[in-house]
C-alpha cells in the first residue's frame, strides 16, 4: 500500500495524534473552576452562562439520566408526560407525582415544565381533594416542586415569581383562603410538624403574603440579570409591594385592625412611593419615573434631546395608569388614616354581629361604617377605580338593607353611599349572590 | 385510583383456546397435505402423517434424565456468559433508588406505592429481557458454532433439546428472580418507616354486584355523570332517593375480622357548592338490606375521606334503633343480615343536599381477615416469573426457526405488542375507534380529511375498504396468537394498592395464558427443529 514500515507507520500515527491534541486540549480542557481556566469552550461556557451548573444545582440523577438516555430524552419525556396525563386523569396521584419527578429528571432546565407541573400540582391536583386539608397538602406539593425549579434554574426570575404568586395567590385568595392561611402557620399534620408550619414552606413563621414578598424581591434581583418573559417589565417589578398591600388588606379581611396592620399598609406605602416609584422604567420615549416632581420630568427629558417634557409626563400618566400606581398610592396613604381604619372596622363587625344574628347591633354598625367610608371616599375619590374598595361599599350597603327587609323596615330615601349604590347597580346582582352563598340567605 | 377485578371466565377461555388452538392445526394440516401432495405425492399424504407421529411418539418417550442433563447444560452455557452481571445492575439500581424515589409525595401511603412499583417494575425489566436475549440467543448460536452436534448426536429427541433450553432458563430465571424478590422484599420494608409499616399488608377484599336507584328511589342502570373526563365513577345525589347498592354474595362469620364485619370504601366526592369545609369530607351512611326478613337497618353517618382508606367497623351484634329514636332489638349481622341465599345487602346514601358521592363497584369491599405483606408481593413475583417463563418459551420456538438477531427482533416485537399494544389492537377490532384503517387513515391524514366525515363513495373507497379489510383480519389474528402480557402487569398493581392478589381475576388467568402457550410453542418448535438444517451456519 506504502513504502513505509510498521514502525514509521505507528511512528507516524503517534505524531498525528499529537498534533490532533494539540486543538482539543485547546478548545476543551475542562475548567478548574477559576476563571479563565480552562479551553476555549470552557472559557466561553463560563462567559455566556451555558455550564449545567451556571444553570443552578446540578442533580447528579438527571444528569446521569440523560447521559444514558443520549438524545432521546425529548421522546422519553413525552411518552411519561402522556403517562402523566392518564395518571392525573385516573387519579392515580402516587403515580403523577412520581412521574412528574421523572419527566424533571430529563428535562431540569426547561422552565416550562417546571412551571406547569407546579401550577398543575397546586391547582388541578388540590382541587380533585375534598378535605380542605389535601388540597392544602397538594399547594404545598405544587410549591415544593417549584422551589426545586429554583435551585436547579437560577437564571429565571418567572420560576421566583411563579413561587412567590402560590404563597400569594394560591394560599391567600383560594376559595379555602381562611383555612389555607390558617394552615400556613399551623400545618393540618400537627404531629409532623408539632403544631407549626410545614418548614419548607414556612421556615420563619410568617404570614403568606410576607412570603410571596420575599420571593417576589428575589424575582426582582435575578430580573436585573436575567430578563423575564412573563408580563410587563413595570408590572412585574410591582410584585412584591402589592404582596405587601395584599398582607395588610388580608389582616383586615380577618379582622385585624391594630398596629401591625397600620404598620403593614404605612410600610406599603412607604416602599410604593419610594422604590418602586422612584425606580426608572423605559418607555418608547426614554426613561420615566411613577412617583415623579417637576424636577424629575425635566431631568429624564433633558436626557434625551429628542424628548419633551411632554413625552415624559405622557408616558409617565400611561404607566401609572397601567400598573393602577395613584389607586395603590391613595389607598395606602387613606389606610392609615384614623376614619379610614375605623370604617373597614365598623363594616367588619357589622358583618359579625349580623353573623351572629344581633341585626339592630349589625345595622348601627353598619350605618356608622357605612357613613365614614363615604367621608373615606369624598377625600379620596381615586378609590372608586378598584373594584375592592367599590365593593366593600357596596357589600355593606347590601348588607345593611337587608337587615331592613328582615325587620320589615323601610329602607331610608337617603344614606351614606347612595351615590356609590347607584352608580354601581350593575355589580350589585352579583355580590348579593355572593353574599347569600357566604351566609347561608336562602 | 381504582381497579376493577373481574373474575375470569375459566370456561369460554378454554373453549377459546380450542377454537384458535385447532383451527390453527388444522389449517397446518391441510397446507402440509397439500404441499406434501405436490412434492412427494400421494407418498406425501403417509409422511405427513407419520410426521405428527412422529411427535407423539417423542412425547411419550420423554426422559427426564436427558432433559434434566440437557438443562444443567442450559445453565451451565449461561452462566459462562456471565448471567450473573445482572445482579450488579441490580444492585446499582438499588443503591441509587434512593435518588429517583426521594421525591415523591411526602406520604407514607403514596410512598409505599411508589417504592413497590420501583421494586416490581426494576425485577421484571431487568430479569425478563436477559432472558429473552439468553433464549433467542442461545440455540442459533450452538447452531451456528457446531455446538449443537454434541447434543444432536447423542440418542436424544429433538423434544428434548427444545425443553431442555426451557427448563433450564427457566431454572435459572427462577432462581435469579428469588433472589431479587428477596432482596426487593427486605429493601420494601427497610425503607418503609416504622410508622407506615402496618400499611404493609395484602388486603383480602370481597367485592359485591352494583346496583343504582335514581333521586326517585327508581331502580336505574347508572347515577349521575357529573361530567368527569374519566367515566369510572357514578354519582348518586344527596339528601334524596338515590342510592347505590351493593350486594355482596357469600358473606358468612369467617368473613369477619375479630367478630367485626369490616367495609371499606374510597368514594369521590363531587360538590356543587362548597358546603362545610370544616368537616374534611361529605356525609354519607350505609344501611343493611334484608328483604327476607323486612329489616332496614342504617349505621351512624359518615365522613367521606377522599383517596383514603374509609374503613368502618361494624359490630357483628348491632342495635336496631326505631324511627322514634328508641333502642331496637340487637341484630347479628350474619344470622339476621345477610338474607336466605347468603348475600348481604348494602346500600349508600349521600346524605348532604346538593353534593355528589361517586362510586364504582370496587369502591366498597368487605373487608375479610388480611394476609401477610409477603403473600401479596410473593405473588407478584410470580407475575413476573410467569411472563418470564412465556417469554423464554417463544423465545427459544422463535430461535428454532430463525437465527439470533431475528429471533430477538421477533420475540422483542411479539412482548412489546403483547405488553402494550393489546388494548389498542382491541379498540380497533372492536369497531370502537373511528376511521381505523390503516389505508383509510393514510388517505385520510394526506386529504386532510377527519375521522367522522364519509369517505367518498367511489373505486378508491371500495379499494380502501377491501385492503384494510385484509389488515384487519391479519391484525386480529395477531391477536389471537400473541399472549397478553398485560395480565400479568395488573398483579403488582394489586400489590401497589395493598391488595392480596386475586386468584380469579389475575392469578387463574396468568396461569392460564402461560399454560396456554406451552403445547404450541413445543409443537412448533419440535418442527422447526426437526426440519431445519442443522449443518447451516
Amino acid at each position: 500500500m506504502n513504502n513505509l514500515s510498521s514502525k514509521h507507520r505507528k511512528l507516524a500515527y503517534v505524531i498525528a495524534i499529537i498534533i490532533l491534541l494539540i486543538p482539543v486540549i485547546w478548545l476543551g480542557m475542562p475548567s478548574t473552576g477559576e476563571e479563565g481556566s480552562g479551553g476555549q469552550l470552557a472559557q466561553l461556557r463560563v462567559k455566556h452562562e451555558l455550564g449545567e451548573s451556571t444553570l443552578g444545582d446540578v442533580d447528579p440523577s438527571s444528569a446521569s439520566m440523560n447521559f444514558v438516555l443520549l438524545g432521546l430524552r425529548g421522546i422519553a419525556t413525552n411518552l411519561l408526560w402522556i403517562d402523566a396525563n392518564e395518571y392525573q386523569k385516573k387519579k392515580d396521584w402516587a403515580k403523577l407525582r412520581s412521574t412528574v419527578d421523572s419527566i424533571i429528571l430529563l428535562q431540569p432546565h426547561y422552565m416550562k415544565v417546571w412551571d406547569f407541573q407546579g401550577w398543575n400540582l397546586a391547582y388541578n391536583v388540590s382541587a380533585e381533594w375534598d378535605a380542605v386539608e389535601d388540597r392544602y397538602f397538594w399547594v404545598k406539593e405544587g410549591i415544593k416542586f417549584l422551589n426545586e425549579g429554583v435551585t436547579r434554574n437560577e437564571r429565571y426570575p418567572e420560576l421566583d415569581w411563579k413561587v412567590g404568586n402560590l404563597h400569594g395567590q394560591k394560599v391567600g385568595r383560594s376559595d379555602e383562603w381562611r383555612q389555607f392561611r390558617r394552615f400556613y402557620k399551623v400545618d393540618p399534620d400537627t404531629e409532623r410538624y408539632e403544631g407549626g408550619p410545614d418548614p419548607e414552606i414556612n421556615p420563619d413563621r410568617l404570614d403568606n403574603y410576607q412570603v410571596a414578598k420575599e420571593h417576589f424581591l428575589i424575582a426582582n434581583d435575578k430580573e436585573l440579570k436575567h430578563k423575564q418573559h412573563l408580563q410587563m417589565r413595570m408590572l412585574f417589578r410591582g410584585s412584591p409591594w402589592h404582596a405587601q398591600f395584599d398582607y395588610a388588606n388580608a389582616m383586615q379581611r380577618e379582622g385585624t385592625f391594630g398596629k401591625q396592620r397600620t404598620d403593614a399598609w404605612k410600610r406599603g406605602f412607604d416602599e410604593w412611593t419610594e422604590i418602586y416609584g422612584r425606580e426608572e422604567f423605559i418607555t418608547p420615549k426614554g426613561p420615566i419615573v411613577l412617583e415623579w416632581t417637576d424636577a424629575d420630568i425635566k431631568a429624564l427629558a433633558a436626557r434625551d434631546e429628542s424628548i419633551t417634557e411632554e413625552d415624559v409626563r405622557h408616558w409617565t400618566n400611561r404607566y401609572q395608569d397601567t400598573s393602577n400606581y395613584r389607586f395603590w398610592r391613595t389607598r395606602a396613604l387613606s389606610e392609615s388614616e384614623e376614619t379610614t381604619i375605623k370604617a373597614h372596622k365598623d363594616i367588619y363587625d357589622g358583618e359579625q354581629l349580623f353573623r351572629s344574628g344581633k341585626f339592630d347591633e349589625a345595622k348601627a354598625k353598619l350605618e356608622e361604617g357605612m357613613a365614614l367610608y363615604a367621608t373615606v371616599l369624598n377625600k379620596y375619590p381615586s378609590l372608586l377605580s378598584e373594584d375592592l374598595a367599590i365593593e366593600e361599599g357596596l357589600q355593606a350597603v347590601i348588607l345593611w338593607r337587608y337587615i331592613h327587609d328582615l325587620k320589615g323596615l323601610q329602607v331610608p330615601a337617603s344614606f351614606p353611599l347612595k351615590p356609590l349604590w347607584n352608580k354601581e347597580q350593575g355589580r350589585v346582582p352579583e355580590l348579593e349572590n355572593d353574599l347569600r352563598r357566604r351566609y347561608g340567605i336562602q | 385510583m381504582s381497579f376493577d377485578p373481574i373474575p375470569y371466565d375459566t370456561f369460554s377461555a378454554f373453549i377459546h383456546f380450542l377454537s384458535v388452538f385447532g383451527s390453527a392445526m388444522l389449517l397446518a394440516l391441510i397446507v402440509c397435505l397439500i404441499v406434501g401432495v405436490i412434492t412427494r405425492g400421494t407418498k406425501g399424504i403417509t409422511d405427513v402423517f407419520m410426521a405428527i407421529g412422529d411427535f407423539f411418539v417423542q412425547i411419550f418417550h420423554l426422559s427426564c434424565r436427558r432433559i434434566w442433563s440437557l438443562s444443567v447444560l442450559t445453565i451451565r452455557e449461561s452462566l459462562r456468559q456471565k448471567i450473573l452481571f445482572v445482579f450488579i445492575i441490580f444492585a446499582v439500581l438499588f443503591m441509587f433508588a434512593g435518588w429517583f424515589l426521594s421525591g415523591a409525595a411526602d406520604r407514607p401511603d403514596l410512598q409505599i406505592q411508589s417504592y413497590i412499583d420501583f421494586v416490581l417494575k426494576a425485577i421484571s425489566w431487568l430479569v425478563i429481557p436477559i432472558m429473552l436475549l439468553l433464549a433467542c440467543w442461545s440455540l442459533p448460536e450452538d447452531i451456528r458454532l457446531r455446538t449443537i452436534h454434541t447434543v444432536v448426536t447423542k440418542p436424544t429427541y429433538r423434544i428434548e433439546i427444545v425443553m431442555g433450553r426451557m427448563l433450564g432458563f427457566t431454572l435459572l430465571g427462577s432462581v435469579i428472580l428469588l433472589v431479587m424478590g428477596t432482596v426487593g422484599y427486605i429493601w420494601i420494608n427497610r425503607q418503609v418507616p416504622e410508622s407506615a409499616q402496618y400499611q404493609l399488608v395484602s388486603k383480602v377484599p370481597v367485592y359485591g354486584k352494583i346496583a343504582f336507584t335514581d333521586r326517585e328511589g327508581a331502580p336505574t342502570t347508572a347515577g349521575i355523570n357529573v361530567g368527569d373526563v374519566w367515566m369510572y365513577r357514578s354519582y348518586i345525589e344527596g339528601a334524596t332517593k338515590a342510592r347505590a347498592i351493593y350486594t355482596f354474595e357469600g358473606i358468612d362469620p369467617g368473613d369477619a375480622i375479630d367478630d367485626k364485619l369490616v367495609l371499606q370504601s374510597s368514594f369521590e366526592a363531587f360538590r356543587t357548592h362548597k358546603g362545610n369545609m370544616e368537616k374534611g369530607g361529605i356525609l354519607y351512611q350505609f344501611i343493611f338490606v334484608n328483604e327476607d326478613k323486612n329489616l332496614r337497618v342504617p349505621t351512624r353517618p359518615l365522613v367521606n375521606k377522599e383517596y383514603s382508606e374509609n374503613v368502618l367497623e361494624v359490630n357483628r351484634k348491632i342495635k336496631d334503633d326505631d324511627a322514634e329514636g328508641g333502642e331496637g332489638v340487637e341484630l347479628d349481622i350474619f344470622d339476621d343480615l345477610v338474607d336466605k341465599d347468603g348475600n348481604l345487602t348494602v346500600e349508600v346514601q349521600c346524605l348532604e343536599a346538593g353534593q355528589l358521592l361517586g362510586m364504582a363497584r370496587p369502591d366498597l369491599f368487605v373487608r375479610t381477615p388480611d394476609r401477610a405483606f409477603v403473600v401479596g408481593y410473593s405473588k407478584a413475583v410470580l407475575g413476573i416469573w410467569m411472563p418470564m417463563v412465556l417469554v423464554i418459551m417463544l423465545g427459544v420456538t422463535i430461535s428454532c426457526f430463525v437465527k439470533g438477531p431475528v429471533a430477538i427482533l421477533t420475540t422483542l416485537t411479539v412482548v412489546m405488542v403483547g405488553f402494550m399494544s393489546k388494548e389498542y389492537m382491541n379498540e380497533i377490532l372492536s369497531g370502537k375507534m373511528e376511521a381505523a384503517g390503516a389505508i383509510e387513515a393514510w388517505y385520510r391524514l394526506i386529504t386532510h380529511m377527519n375521522s367522522q366525515t364519509e369517505l367518498p363513495a367511489g373505486p378508491v373507497k371500495v379499494i380502501i375498504e377491501t385492503v384494510d379489510a385484509g389488515i384487519i383480519n391479519f391484525l386480529w389474528l395477531c391477536q389471537q396468537v400473541i399472549p397478553n402480557f398485560g395480565i400479568f402487569s395488573n398483579m403488582r398493581e394489586y400489590v401497589i394498592k395493598g391488595f392480596d392478589v386475586s386468584w380469579s381475576a389475575a392469578l387463574l388467568p396468568g396461569i392460564a395464558t402461560t399454560a396456554a402457550y406451552i403445547l404450541p410453542c413445543l409443537i412448533v418448535s419440535f418442527y422447526s427443529l426437526k426440519l431445519r438444517e442443522l449443518e447451516a451456519k
